[in-house]
């Protein structure tokens, strides 16, 4: 893509905010009829459903359903010759039975789930209807992707899925997430998530599980993370027995080991299992990892047109880009080799939590920035 | 009396059967019909922003279902009308309509101050403190008056299980309905029990009946429509339909009696007026509860008065409005 090309690409974009005013409500309500569906992993068909229906509606081509529950569909191109992968995952770490009521105001949209992902889902339902509004038509085919099973222990299963057996060859892809914006992924990180589980036998040992957890803990405190590869830990999240005056028979931990070199989250993980066999030999005491999530090292150069040319759109809309490169939602494509960046739509917070809220004002300027992206990574395609 | 289980066969809708919106505009723009929504609040910030942004994206933007959305007021205190109108509402003051009539508080006060205020040939009501808000609670009670030009009145209902053990279930209405208003109709208006949620508060009804029947401006307001349209009607007029789930703010028991009282002073007016139970004594409007305060019981008096609105047409500023005067 040459300077002239961005250059119209950017004078463009600073008009667009002002003409995406007339969508706002349409996107809203695409936000709360998807919030107040729940998804939890691998119990997202309902959100899919509703995803597939919109995109029926609209007219999309090849709009289905895949056997892991992804929803897709195709916004044609000009001339098509290559395929844009705009991509939102359904599921959310909430349960069915959490209350998935809305509430909206004149600022913010409360719900369960909204920042994380019904907003970017809600995007990927209104996009077409927008980018006609705008007058807006790339050359390349948009592939809608609503992905299922990506959090925790579904593990990124509906992208993997999709990038393995798709017919349509991907060039490039935008991940669309709720918040925030300023967001702008291009590399993924090594990571290990992983599940330690401590059983019991009460036969031949009374301590509690969850006191050999301590221990586990302890000593997990005490590995040496190489500091020049950005290694980290992090303890997720603890939970084990049944009450408070019996020791606990059954504790686990969740934990992730990240860092930008593979060989050091091997080595590290190498580390755990060894310290986790020493401490098992303990009489009584089982212990057990589990993988929950691996992901690979990689990505995008800061160089890269694609991230180059996003930057720029960022910055003609007045969004400082996020310092932060790296994010797991890279991680697929990085396995694919297909360049891809990851964007945030608005601001919001509490996210995980009962009183997730997006701002609403934002998501206009969000929605300026993702079209420019993807006119960009058009642009680039036919370069 | 006509057949009850036959009115059930043949009145009573799913809101599937309307999802088609396309073929139900096509219905609607080839009668050269309007239809207007009315939401009536009272401190409904909670709520009113969601139903707004639905209503307005999927009913009018995206499907051109409404004509209009409005929101009349009874005098919120919070952020009721600012938050309606920031996502595109009509917003009025109950106050400010028709001022020459004075103004009451109640909600059924602006059900019939959207008579005068409103443009459509159907107005469609639906409450504002509903939680799980969708297009339906709209298009599902606004098809029956579309499709079908005998039906005037489309009530709705709620509650349909997913799952059953058995092929019978209840169908229920909610407490007040259940303890008072069908046994009242029970005795009374036999027929009428066919309604499964009288007192459901979202209901599509064309202008033409609206405007000739009295408004209570309180709890007594869908008890009376039920009664009235049935007199100048009979039970063919009406249609219901299912709308699956409604939640909704839980009332306390306390305030339901308020609302059972109010609905029985209406209730007596009319078997008075239309002399079905004569030499009914004057009703009085005080509502005795009471409450135990330690060992001792003391009693709360609250005063509930039903007044009635005339029907519109009855209104000289409505008759001149709409033209009948000149």
């Amino acid at each position: 893509m040459n300077n002239i090309d961005i250059e119209k690409i950017i004078s463009r974009v600073h008009s667009l905010p002002g003409e995406l005013v007339p969508f706002r409500e349409m996107l809203l309500a695409n936000v709360v009829m998807i919030s107040e569906i729940p998804a939890p992993t691998f119990g997202e068909q309902e959100r899919i459903s509703f995803l597939e229906q919109r995109f029926n509606e609209y007219g999309l081509m090849n709009c289905c359903t895949d056997e892991v529950g992804n929803a897709q569909a195709i916004l044609p191109g000009t001339d098509n010759l290559q395929a844009i992968l705009l991509t939102a995952h359904a599921d959310t770490p909430f349960p069915a039975s959490e209350n998935h009521t809305c509430t909206v105001d004149v600022e913010k949209i409360y719900c369960p789930g909204v920042a994380d992902n019904s907003l970017g889902l809600a995007l990927l339902a209104t996009l077409p209807t927008i980018l006609e509004g705008l007058g807006i038509r790339l050359q390349s085919k948009l592939l809608l992707l609503g992905t299922s099973r990506s959090l925790d222990q579904g593990n990124q299963c509906g992208i993997r899925f999709f990038l393995t057996n798709s017919r349509y060859p991907v060039k490039s892809a935008i991940v669309v997430e709720g918040i925030p914006l300023g967001r702008l992924h291009y590399r993924s990180m090594a990571s290990f998530g992983g599940m330690i589980s401590c059983t019991i036998d009460r036969k031949v040992n009374h301590k509690s599980a969850i006191e050999i957890l301590n221990q586990i803990i302890y000593q997990l405190g005490r590995l040496t993370l190489p500091v020049e590869s950005h290694t980290d830990l992090v303890l997720g999240a603890v939970s084990g027995g049944a009450s408070y005056k019996i020791p606990a028979r059954h504790a686990q931990l969740k934990f992730q080991l990240r860092s930008d070199d593979d060989q050091v989250v091997i080595d590290v993980t190498g580390q755990i299992n060894s310290m986790l066999e020493e401490m098992g030999k303990e009489q009584g005491v089982s212990l057990h990892l589990e993988d929950i999530a691996r992901t690979q090292a990689g990505g995008l150069d800061s160089s890269h047109p694609i991230v180059a040319k996003t930057r720029q759109v960022m910055t003609a809309l007045g969004i400082q880009p996020q310092k932060s490169i790296y994010s797991p939602i890279i991680t697929s494509y990085v396995e694919h080799e297909i360049p891809a960046i990851g964007l945030g739509l608005t601001y919001g917070d509490n996210i995980h939590y009962g009183d997730e809220y997006i701002e609403i004002d934002p998501i206009i300027t969000g929605i300026a920035q993702l079209i420019g992206a993807l006119m960009a990574i058009d642009g680039a395609c036919h370069d | 009396m006509i057949n009850i289980n036959e009115w059930l066969q043949s009145n009573t809708f799913h809101h599937e059967q309307f999802s088609d919106l396309p073929q139900l505009i096509k219905a609607k723009e080839k009668q050269g019909l309007k239809i207007s929504l009315c939401i009536p609040t009272l401190n409904e910030e909670k709520t009113i922003g969601k139903e707004v942004v639905l209503f307005k994206s999927e009913l009018q933007d995206r499907y051109p279902l409404l004509d209009e959305i409005a929101v009349i007021d009874s005098g919120s205190t919070d952020r009721t009308l600012e938050i309606a109108a920031s996502f595109g509402a009509d917003v009025y003051k109950s106050a400010e309509i028709l001022p020459v009539m004075g103004f009451k508080r109640g909600k059924g006060e602006n059900l019939w101050k959207a008579i005068y205020q409103l443009q459509g040939d159907i107005i469609v009501y639906v409450d504002a403190d509903i939680k799980n808000i969708h297009p339906r609670f709209v298009y599902g009670i606004v098809a029956p008056l579309i499709y079908q030009s005998e039906i005037k009145y489309v009530k709705a209902f709620y509650d349909r299980p997913l799952a059953l053990s058995q092929g019978i279930r209840p169908t229920g209405g909610g407490r007040v309905t259940e303890i008072l208003v069908r046994p009242l109709f029970s005795l009374f208006f036999p027929e009428l029990t066919a309604i499964i949620q009288p007192l459901s508060g979202e209901y599509a009804v064309r202008r033409e009946v609206l405007e000739r029947i009295p408004f209570p401006i309180g709890y007594g307001v869908e008890t009376s429509h039920l009664i009235d349209v049935y007199y100048e009607y009979g039970l063919e007029a009406f249609a219901q339909t299912d709308l699956d789930k409604r939640v909704h703010r839980h009332q306390e028991t306390r305030d339901l009696g308020k609302m059972s009282f109010g609905i029985l002073r209406t209730f007596c007016k009319r078997l008075k007026d239309r002399g079905i139970v004569a030499n009914l004594p004057e009703l009085t409007a005080n509502l005795r509860q009471f409450q135990a305060l330690d060992n001792s019981y003391e009693q709360v008096i609250h005063e509930i008065y039903e007044e009635e609105r005339p029907p519109m047409l009855k209104i000289v500023a409505y008759r001149e409005k709409i033209g009948i005067d000149h």
